[in-house]
């Protein structure tokens, strides 16, 4: 049994790993198609543009493509797909301009993906938005593996195709927003205590920053989350922050919840609220 | 966390020309930008291991989307247990940030002519990030015909981490 399995293993080339973790010493894992971007969010204002670096941090070469999405949020917060761009979505398309779009890189090397916006003429005050995805294109399998034969049985072969999105976000004309935070409350999910709110939004464009809860007189925060927006399209969101151990039992009483721009845009204040929890 | 740095030594080169003629004077601006960074590694494939079909009764065989991958077989012959693993990857970005994870909606596997419902899951939609490798499984349902055709069964799915 044990050596069946072993040669439909090696032929099939799934789940290689495990199998030599349990049988004899383990050569280096193969990381094929990972990968590393930074920044993780870009802000154009104007027409200059910017760079974002892709790293291949796997062990073999990889070929990775660069494709702009569309999201949506979700009044939970969430981003889901777009089927249907409306005309605020259909002009960031249009306006953003990026190369190159498919690069073979060789293990820890970077490259840089230039990024820049053209306006067209009278385009209307607003933020426009689209998610740049990165993700690596599978190599196809080697032939071997094709000429499989599983017996009575059959194998199942995944292949994962995984990469990142970064929002590259664009501010044409003087936009202003503000939000406001409503309705604190304690909520349960799967057994772990949060901190819930409400967070609302106006204003032409979206806001983004920290959010932290924290008690009178404790150093700590109770609750933080970093990296938080509220998007145009939505008008507000729910926020639920995770509590930290040491608040899980005593989480009922008075708090105070700030929602800060991020340190790199000077790390303004843009809601606060003090409630008590119950 | 490792950090990503790009640096700029844009007055660097004119500074150590000029630094005999005017040593006093003499400025170099270096400026070092640290960009927050995101990763993203497979560390697992979802595999299911070998599935013998019964002649009469469909079955429904499903991997666990969790660090243990328990494969549950509905009744079926299973074997290859110790090739059975939920997919893995890891995700690494700065600590106290959110990302969201999209899973593609893969719903038949196919092996020539024949095919194979599946559905897949993912054991979280948001990951908090906290600065080192935060793990996400997928698992999945697999839907087994009775006389289901031997062969091996291709599918492609699509994970996504989406920044906010």
């Amino acid at each position: 049994m044990i050596l069946e399995n072993l040669s439909s293993r090696v032929r099939t080339g799934v789940a290689a790993l495990a199998l030599a973790t349990a049988t004899v010493a383990a050569p280096a894992p193969v990381h094929a198609n990972d990968l590393l971007v930074a920044p993780t969010r870009v802000v154009l204002n104007g027409s200059r543009g910017t760079e974002v670096i892709l790293n291949n941090i796997g062990t073999e070469e990889a070929t990775y493509r660069i494709s702009l999405e569309l999201r949506r949020m979700t009044p939970d917060g969430g981003l889901e797909e777009v089927e249907i761009p409306n005309e605020i979505e259909e002009s960031a398309l249009a306006m953003i301009r990026y190369a190159p779009r498919r690069v073979v890189l060789p293990p820890n090397q970077p490259q840089a993906i230039r990024i820049g916006v053209r306006a067209p003429e009278g385009l209307v005050d607003g933020e426009y938005r689209v998610h740049m995805l990165f993700r690596a294109i599978p190599r196809p399998r080697p032939a071997a593996s094709e000429a499989e034969s599983a017996g009575e049985g059959f194998q199942i072969r995944l292949i994962p195709v995984y990469g990142v999105t970064i929002p590259i976000i664009v501010r044409h004309g003087n936009l202003t927003a503000t939000a406001a935070i409503a309705n604190p409350r304690i909520v349960e999910e799967d057994g772990v205590r949060a901190v819930a709110f409400d967070m609302s939004r106006q204003g032409e464009r979206s806001v983004y920053g920290e959010v932290t809860v924290t008690r009178p007189g404790v150093d700590v925060p109770i609750a933080r989350a970093r990296g938080v927006a509220v998007y145009p399209e939505i008008t507000g969101r729910t926020v639920i922050l995770p509590v930290s151990e040491e608040f899980q039992g005593a989480l009922a009483g008075p708090v105070r919840i700030q929602y800060r721009e991020p340190d790199s845009s000077g790390g303004g204040l843009i809601a606060e609220t003090e409630a008590v929890l119950r | 966390m490792k950090k990503l740095i790009t640096v700029f030594a844009a007055g660097a080169a004119m500074a150590s020309f000029g630094s005999a003629a005017n040593a006093a004077t003499a400025t170099a601006d270096a400026t070092a930008e640290i960009l927050q960074q995101v990763q993203i590694s497979k560390t697992a494939d979802l595999n299911f291991g070998t599935i013998v079909p019964d002649d009469t009764n469909a079955a429904t065989v499903s991997v666990a989307a969790n660090s243990a991958g328990t494969r549950n077989c509905g009744g079926l012959t299973c074997a290859g247990a110790a090739s059975v693993s939920s997919a893995a990857f890891d995700v690494t970005g700065a600590n106290g940030l959110n990302v969201d994870v999209a899973l593609s909606g893969l719903t038949s596997l196919t092996s020539g002519s024949n095919s194979m419902p599946i559905s897949l899951n993912a054991s979280s939609t948001t990951l908090a990030m906290t600065g080192s490798a935060v793990a996400l499984y997928v698992g999945g349902d697999l839907t087994v015909a009775a006389n289901q055709p031997a062969g091996t069964y291709d599918g492609t799915f699509t994970v996504t981490a989406d920044y906010q």
